[in-house]
């Protein structure tokens, strides 16, 4: 059973009242919430995820609602917690779902620590993985999202799990949050997108959410190895550019852009060092992304062929 | 270490170089240190003077000399600067041991 199948009345009233238990990629997630604000958001852009049966167990409860006081009264806010405590600071009601979008987020980066996670977006295809490791503004999410709307599958937009038992990557098929400039550019890219509604004046700027395909979402217990890493900057007007890069330098970048490699210590150097040495790495610059794509592209056929 | 003789030190390898876990690419060096959880990138010279010294202690000139055969490099032309560099970079690292001045220490290895 899948979101979707439940009509908005079932939706609001789990929400409101013992939670909706949905399922993203290895996280079994109750969310809890009265708000509107949320709800009707969610409804739409959670439809695809699974359901968790009722007697399996939850990885995080979280809540997005209205704090107590005055405050929920004069100036309506939404306050995020994770297990009843609140780490955030509260968010305007209007900013109830990135907030929740974005706890999630901070949940599995600061508790997940049975896996390896990389700060990266993941594409597949032919059970071979595609790693973008990249910092805030690079244009990973525009890249990662322009990817899954032609013919890649999505395994994450933000986190690169690595199940340390086998080096495999976990797919995490969450919502793509798209910033400013990016939300035009990918409506104009693949009008045929579901992006949710856009949130202005964010933390972040304006954030619009990328609906994953659904193939994406149905197949996240479908694991993948990795192999290729590409490392991208999105520069303006840059002619294209992919460039070999040395296995050091990429071991130095995919180690310094993870959440938890001094968590895990030697088992994290195992993995990265094994990752990277069965991976071709390379930079990549663009502008465009029709020439980007079509440069991966040609770089996975290549790859494939050798 | 007052009447200086660099070359005439002599060093030895730590305990915690012993466990070391090395990953090789081009000519860099990504190693991990059990010990301290720390990854540390080194260059040929800083790794060949732990190589060097995996089969007991050395004077730092034996040392040098066999760096600079490793490296194919003739004997003198090594640069004193990044030798004495890496040398103290491991020893800061707890890689490496100078040995006190009075122990004898076998250079015709």
């Amino acid at each position: 059973m899948i979101v979707g199948d439940l009509g908005r009345g079932e939706f609001d009233k789990r929400l409101a009242g013992p939670g909706l238990r949905v399922r993203f990629g290895p996280f079994n997630i109750r969310i809890g919430s009265p708000l509107d604000a949320f709800a009707g958001v969610a409804h739409q852009l959670y439809a695809p995820y699974p359901l968790v049966e009722e007697n399996a167990l939850i990885d995080f409860h979280v809540r997005i609602a209205s704090p107590r006081g005055l405050r929920r009264w004069v100036r309506r806010q939404a306050c995020f917690s994770l297990d009843g405590q609140s780490p955030f600071a509260p968010y305007t009601i209007e900013h109830a779902f990135p907030a929740v979008e974005w706890g999630i987020n901070w949940c599995i980066a600061t508790r997940a620590h049975h896996l390896l996670m990389l700060h990266s977006a993941v594409v597949e295809r032919d059970g071979l993985a595609m790693l973008f490791p990249a910092s805030p503004g690079d244009g990973k999410s525009t890249l990662c999202t322009a990817l899954v709307h032609s013919g890649w599958r999505l395994l994450s937009d933000e986190f690169g799990l690595i199940r340390p038992e086998d080096g495999l990557l976990l797919p995490l098929p969450r919502l793509i949050p798209l910033k400013n400039e990016s939300i035009e550019v990918i409506r104009r890219f693949r009008p045929e997108a579901l992006i949710g509604p856009a949130f202005y004046n964010t933390r972040k700027g304006t954030v619009a959410h990328v609906r994953p395909p659904v193939d994406s979402v149905q197949r996240a217990a479908e694991t993948a190895r990795p192999r290729w890493f590409v490392f991208p900057r999105w520069i303006a007007h840059s002619p294209l550019d992919l460039q070999p890069m040395s296995k050091s330098q990429a071991f130095l970048m995919v180690a310094s852009n993870a959440f938890n490699y001094e968590v895990l210590d030697e088992t994290a150097y195992r993995l990265v060092a094994q990752m990277v040495a069965q991976s071709d790495c390379y930079s990549l610059c663009y502008s465009d992304l029709d020439e980007a794509l079509a440069a991966l592209d040609e770089l996975s056929r290549s790859s494939r062929d050798e | 270490m007052g009447n200086c003789q660099p070359d005439r030190e002599a060093f030895v390898l730590a305990e915690a170089a012993r466990s070391l876990i090395w990953q090789a690419w081009d000519e860099v060096y990504i190693i991990y240190q059990a010990s301290s959880a720390e990854t540390h990138v080194f260059n040929e010279t800083t790794a060949l003077i732990l190589r060097s010294l995996e089969q007991g202690p050395l004077l730092a000139e034996g040392t040098r000399n066999r760096v600079e055969a490793a490296l194919g490099l003739d004997p003198g032309e090594l640069v004193e600067e990044d030798f004495a560099f890496a040398l103290a970079r491991l020893e800061e690292l707890g890689l490496i041991d100078r040995l006190d001045p009075v122990s004898p220490v076998d250079d015709r290895r």
